[in-house]
């Protein structure tokens, strides 16, 4: 019933609720972007307000300093002597023309910095995520199925378990374990070295043995996560009114809880999707150390301990455009599933 | 034809690389080309070998290119790419000989010329060369009279110049195209003199050299040296262990696990002295009311026993250090030895100065003021840091001076530290064997240096005028005895630990020399490592 009524809605009246949609998307991006710009202005005064600079000699350094001639020289160079407003202000504007910068470490591009980090950065958190949505939502399903069994139990405790695993101790463990004792897979890296890159076949397999520790660490932990949301949720909706109805109509307990279950976990479902989608860009700092990993997340940590101002600009924005993109594309996928919200 | 035989071949390679597991490598073909494998804890901030100065960027440099002078093991300065030197007479003129035949790794001959240009860019300020900009500070000119002469005349009479020909040499040809060193296309392929050609560079992967087989010293008995970009500790070992790494400086506190551990049959252990100290800083300036006494400072440090200290936690890694003139240097006084652990005179000495428990309550005091300051410190990865601060907070507790740890990341550490702001501040100073660099520590003029913490002595005033000025070797080393007499008993940096560098390598891998500089950057570098043979 229901999806006749949201059928015959988008017959009647489909161009009027696409400008509708269209002008909420275009509000969501006008407000998004001005967010953007504040999220920069806050994070270019909490580097300046943050203690040390990027001409700091490094801690290694014993004695070596740069001459107090050559220090004012690179001040000038960096244009650390300006004005903040002003040194913004330039970032700013060759942002706008789609220059991020150079970064203060190495002095190379920071879109060519991000660029080459960006694939693998998004390699590993998407095959992550998509390894815990493929895990989790059996999992979650099946606890749901006979709450308080002894397989939800069981699926509960084993997912809290690893959930409470801090993942440096969890990647030591897996390390020790693959690497070292069994001797399966690569111990950190992404490639064995020595490796072209080509396209082979071979390449691509030493490619998939390096991630696969890294691919388990970053999903065990939000596959906890996930499959208690599924759970949870699918609990909600099985006492929902629709699924009551369905099973009244003399739909199967099984049909009822997986078609009409689902389909109202799904809105929660989509939030949390736009709100993953972040995660893709955002890397993760932990793993990426220990896996020894070159992604953005320890780039993030380097040019934060480095005072690098350009490259945690890009790494910002980054992440928020990305964060943007999520929660725009939610909105969207709400009102293509909901036909109450797509009626506005 | 040949394109896709070479990828069929490489797909073999691969596919086996793929199959083998870490404990194949044992099994290794003798024939194959000999790799060794090192790890790094980050990128190299440049490749242009003259740009920026981290020690990363430094041990790579050394690696592919060569320098005039080069530091032996023993810390002895020798000519490498020169052959010999000579001073003025009133030491204010250096001229070198350049050896013949050393030629680039792309066959072209290297000239004084290219010293020349390469003295130019490290003195640049767009090349961010910390290390040598501030070496060559003295230099007046410096020019090329012939293809084999370079000649470099300096403001004043100098010792210290000599250490600045240690600058990695670049050549003229290929760097001088690019505007920006740092960036252009030099530094993406950087050629040297070295003896290990640049092969690639995988940004956060791994870093590839290979035998110089035109090396003037002799090619290289390892066919390939390979870096692997190892951000955490942990990893690295872990690397070590299952056979991705051939050696690692171990981390201090997996350092008695690695030499009793079920693989350590493996490896071969070595421990060596390095010129580096992990001093108490007291702040005797106007910053801190606790330290301007110099029996306050020589009370805390009588108040530890190191001894102890070093045979226990320190693992044996650590011995008590005396000044900051390293003893492995020839520059250290040997009649000094470090001041002894002795409680009851440190207690005298808190009471001489004017600090004793006046409330009974445990504290010690002074016109009201309790004896509690802040140590501060920086997070660091390396030895034991965390561990020496709680052992000395511990010692002092039990004489009435309490200390309060305060670590901080190293960025605002360093802020603090040098705004003057803080009480007393450890962390490690790695030095060069060259002691004048010790003007930027101890000189009453060198606030905007290293003299943070307020110290303005005439008498190290003098004594460091003294060894900057003398011209014979006889007359500096006197000046400096007398220095570190001064320093020693003003305990104005208590140089609390001299320290080892813990490394483990395959036990296959012979050649590696220990310098109290490391192993990477003396003439006893890779260049003369070799693998065992039967590799198994």
């Amino acid at each position: 019933m229901a999806d006749d009524r949201g059928t015959a809605g988008v017959a009647l009246g489909s161009a009027p609720r696409v400008a509708r949609m269209l002008r909420a998307i275009a509000r969501r991006l006008t407000s998004g972007f001005l967010t953007l710009l504040l999220l920069t202005v806050l994070v270019f005064s909490l580097v300046k307000l943050a203690p040390g600079t990027p001409l700091a000699e490094a801690a290694d350094e014993g004695l070596a300093r740069l001459p107090p001639t050559t220090q004012a020289e690179l001040e000038r160079l960096y244009h650390l002597d300006q004005p903040l407003h002003w040194q913004y202000g330039l970032w700013l504007t060759s942002m706008l023309r789609g220059d991020l910068g150079t970064s203060f470490h190495d002095r190379r591009p920071v879109t060519a910095k991000i660029r080459e980090r960006l694939g693998t950065t998004l390699g590993l958190n998407a095959a992550a995520l998509a390894i815990s949505i493929l895990l989790a939502v059996p999992l979650g399903a099946f606890a749901a199925w006979r709450p308080g069994s002894w397989p939800d139990r069981s699926i509960g405790l084993v997912t809290y378990f690893v959930h409470a695993l801090p993942v440096f101790c969890g990647a030591l463990l897996l390390q020790i374990a693959f690497s070292v004792h069994l001797g399966w897979l690569p111990l950190a890296g992404i490639a064995t070295d020595g490796t072209a890159s080509g396209g082979t076949l071979a390449t691509a397999l030493d490619r998939i043995r390096h991630m696969v520790l890294p691919v388990v660490c970053l999903s065990y932990g939000s596959l906890a996560y996930l499959s208690r949301f599924v759970r949870a949720t699918l609990l909600e909706n099985a006492s929902a009114e629709s699924t009551l109805a369905a099973r009244a109509r003399g739909l199967g307990p099984v049909v009822a809880f997986v078609r009409h279950g689902f389909r109202l976990a799904a809105i929660p479902m989509l939030t949390l999707a736009g709100l993953l989608l972040p995660a893709l860009v955002g890397g993760s700092v932990i793993v990426e150390s220990i896996f020894a990993v070159p992604g953005l997340g320890r780039m993030f940590l380097d040019a934060a301990l480095q005072r690098d101002l350009p490259v945690l600009l890009g790494l910002t924005l980054l992440a928020g455009v990305s964060t943007l993109v999520g929660i725009v594309a939610s909105d969207v996928a709400y009102s293509l599933v909901d036909p109450r919200l797509r009626r506005g | 034809m040949k394109r896709s035989a070479r990828s069929v071949a490489t797909s073999v390679v691969l596919i086996s690389v793929a199959c083998a597991g870490p404990g194949d490598r044992s099994a290794s073909d003798a024939s194959a080309p000999s790799v060794v494998r090192a790890s790094l804890a980050q990128d190299p901030a440049s490749l242009s070998l003259l740009g920026k100065s981290d020690l990363t960027t430094e041990i790579v440099a050394y690696q592919i290119t060569d320098a005039l002078v080069r530091y032996d093991p023993s810390l002895r300065l020798v000519p490498r790419v020169a052959e010999s030197w000579s001073w003025s007479d009133d030491r204010t003129e250096l001229r070198f000989r350049l050896r013949e035949g050393v030629r680039w790794h792309d066959g072209a001959p290297v000239t004084a010329d290219d010293v020349v240009f390469t003295v130019e860019r490290a003195r640049d300020p767009a090349v961010e060369n910390r290390t040598f900009a501030g070496l060559f500070r003295d230099l007046a000119t410096i020019d090329a009279p012939d293809p084999r002469t370079v000649r470099a005349r300096f403001h004043s009479a100098s010792h210290g110049a000599l250490e600045a020909f240690l600058v990695p040499l670049v050549p003229r040809h290929l760097a001088g195209k690019d505007a920006d060193l740092l960036t252009g296309a030099y530094s993406r392929h950087p050629i040297g003199c070295g003896p290990f050609r640049f092969v690639a560079h995988r940004p956060g992967q791994d870093l590839e050299l290979a035998a110089n087989d035109d090396y003037w010293d002799g090619r290289p008995a390892i066919d390939r040296l390979v870096f692997k970009i190892l951000p955490d500790a942990a990893t690295s070992y872990q690397a070590l262990l299952s056979g991705e790494l051939d050696l690692l400086t171990v981390p201090a506190a997996l350092w008695e696990e690695a030499r009793s551990s079920a693989e350590a049959g493996r490896f071969s252990a070595l421990s060596f002295s390095t010129l580096s100290v992990w001093p108490v800083v007291w702040n005797q300036g106007s910053g801190s009311p606790y330290f301007r006494d110099q029996r306050v400072r020589q009370a805390l440090v009588h108040a530890l026993d190191r001894e102890e200290f070093a045979r226990t936690i320190g693992r044996g890694l650590a011995r008590p250090g005396i000044t900051t003139f390293h003893p492995d240097t020839v520059w250290a006084d040997p009649d000094l030895s470090p001041r002894p652990y002795d409680r009851a005179l440190a207690a005298r000495l808190l009471d001489e100065a004017g600090w004793s428990d006046s409330n009974g309550d445990g504290v010690r005091d002074r016109n009201g003021i309790p004896f509690r300051f802040t140590l501060l410190l920086p997070t660091s990865s390396r030895l034991l840091t965390r561990q020496i601060a709680e052992w000395e907070q511990q010692s002092w507790a039990s004489l009435g001076v309490v200390a309060e740890i305060r670590q901080l990341e190293w960025q605002a550490f360093r802020e603090l530290r040098n705004s003057g702001r803080f009480d007393a501040a450890s962390y490690n100073l790695l030095f060069t064997p060259e002691p004048d660099q010790f003007w930027d520590l101890f000189h009453s003029s060198a606030t905007a240096a290293y003299n943070v913490y307020g110290l303005a002595d005439p008498e190290v005033d003098r004594w460091l005028a003294a060894g900057r000025e003398a011209v014979s070797d006889d007359d500096r080393r006197s000046a400096y005895r007398k220095l570190q007499r001064r320093l020693y008993e003003l305990e104005a940096v208590s140089c609390t630990f001299y320290f080892s560098t813990p490394v483990l390598h395959d036990r296959r891998l012979e050649g590696l020399t220990p310098s109290p500089i490391d192993l990477w950057r003396t003439t006893a570098g890779p260049q003369v490592w070799r693998w065992a043979a039967p590799r198994g």
